[in-house]
């Protein structure tokens, strides 16, 4: 059990340091044009990283950025829908061919979704264990379906992107709800443990 | 606590009026998921007017894209295509063949017409054309090939169809279909999947008939 559930461990720390967030985003606009170049870059890796960024911009934030928006944020909720309505919204096909073709639309594609990883990352404590898991299970299940038929789907669904690369994009999609979900699990058992 | 209740209701609306807008602005108001079925949907709203495009056919022959542009008893039906390309612009250039087909079976000849034009002028000359032509089995008063003689015109007849072409690094190109109907009033009002060229003349001819003919 000990090995399953660490307390403060050294990689925890590292994760919380101030500086990672903004060397991953350095990294990640370095690669930018490599990344996009690719549906599965896309949407397997610079998306979700983008989200993960912002999250762990929240937890260098700390408690500080949590008091500050906790009047507007009763039990999280509004944080967490903002957090779920953003990466809905780009994994629509049509706004991912927007993203690509249009700059304003890659600039607040990058803004929201690093601001909605800041928005789930602040309202992720507050929102206690029944919040949190109507959130995941939400969030896992609409990845995971959309996820499924970006697989499946017969036709050419970005304007940008070929068509053979759907499938692998799609399966991408997966694997992060089941990671997502994964990573979630041992907090759920030890609060059944408690 | 009574206030921090409110604001969050407050926060909590805007954030699901703001995310509604986003998604109804992405998918031409919840109409469509992907850029092809966006476009669809824009087209039949919004019907786009021909530009002068100055075009040359696979006889040499110079003219207008406008030309096209003007009330007509007779539709065109439009695919853009390279005509080296392996994958998607053969089922946009079979499509058409079957088109021409059932024009000349059913005695459609004098109501629609087919134009098919290519975006790779450096390869698809006037000769190359005549010769693809030639190979397809093309009826010359039915189905006409052509492209844009002035390579800076390209862009312009891509953003018009909303054609999104990509070299793929093999010295072809990756790029987005569609099969687009001129009307009867000379705008390009329609578009329709390229492989299903039945459904798109089945949907000229049930509109021709609603409209009295």
């Amino acid at each position: 059990m000990r090995l399953l559930f660490p307390e403060k461990t050294a990689l925890q720390k590292w994760v919380r340091h101030w500086a990672l967030p903004g060397l991953l985003c350095a990294t990640l606009a370095l690669f930018q044009p490599r990344l996009e170049q690719s549906m599965v870059l896309h949407m397997g890796v610079e998306i979700p990283l983008l989200f993960i960024l912002g999250w762990l911009t929240a937890n260098a934030g700390g408690p500080v950025l949590v008091k500050k928006l906790a009047p507007w944020n009763m039990a999280g909720v509004p944080g967490l829908t903002f957090a779920i309505l953003v990466i809905s919204l780009w994994m629509v096909p049509a706004a991912l061919d927007y993203a690509v073709l249009s700059a304003p639309v890659a600039i607040a594609k990058v803004a929201s979704l690093l601001t909605a990883g800041m928005a789930a990352g602040l309202s992720w404590k507050p929102a206690g264990f029944i919040v949190q898991a109507f959130f995941t299970m939400n969030a896992f299940w609409m990845t995971f379906v959309v996820g499924l038929l970006y697989r499946e789907a017969p036709q050419q669904l970005c304007s940008v992107y070929l068509e053979d690369e759907q499938a692998r994009a799609g399966a991408a999609i997966m694997a992060w709800a089941i990671l997502a979900l994964l990573l979630w699990a041992p907090g759920v058992l030890r609060k059944l443990r408690d | 606590m009574k206030t921090t209740g409110l604001r969050s209701v407050i926060a909590f609306a805007i954030i699901v009026v703001l995310g509604l807008a986003a998604f109804s602005a992405v998918t031409a108001g919840f109409a469509a998921v992907t850029s092809d079925g966006v476009r669809r949907v824009q087209l039949e709203r919004n019907p786009r007017v021909l530009p002068d495009l100055p075009l040359i056919d696979a006889r040499g022959t110079m003219f207008s894209l406008r030309d096209y542009g003007g009330a007509s008893n007779r539709v065109t039906f439009i695919t853009l295509v390279y005509l080296q390309c392996q994958s998607v612009c053969r089922t946009s250039i079979a499509g058409q063949s079957w088109m021409q087909h059932a024009i000349q079976a059913r005695g459609l000849k004098d109501r629609v017409r087919l134009l098919t034009l290519s975006f790779d002028p450096a390869n698809d000359s006037p000769q190359v054309m005549a010769e693809h032509a030639r190979r397809m089995g093309v009826d010359a008063d039915l189905w006409r090939f052509a492209t844009v003689p002035d390579t800076g015109d390209l862009n312009r007849m891509l953003a018009l169809f909303d054609i999104i072409v990509l070299p793929d690094g093999l010295g072809g190109y990756s790029h987005n279909a569609g099969l687009f109907l001129i009307d009867e009033f000379g705008q390009l009002a329609r578009a329709y999947d390229v492989d299903r060229p039945d459904l798109a003349l089945a949907d000229y001819l049930a509109r021709a008939k609603g409209k009295g003919e």
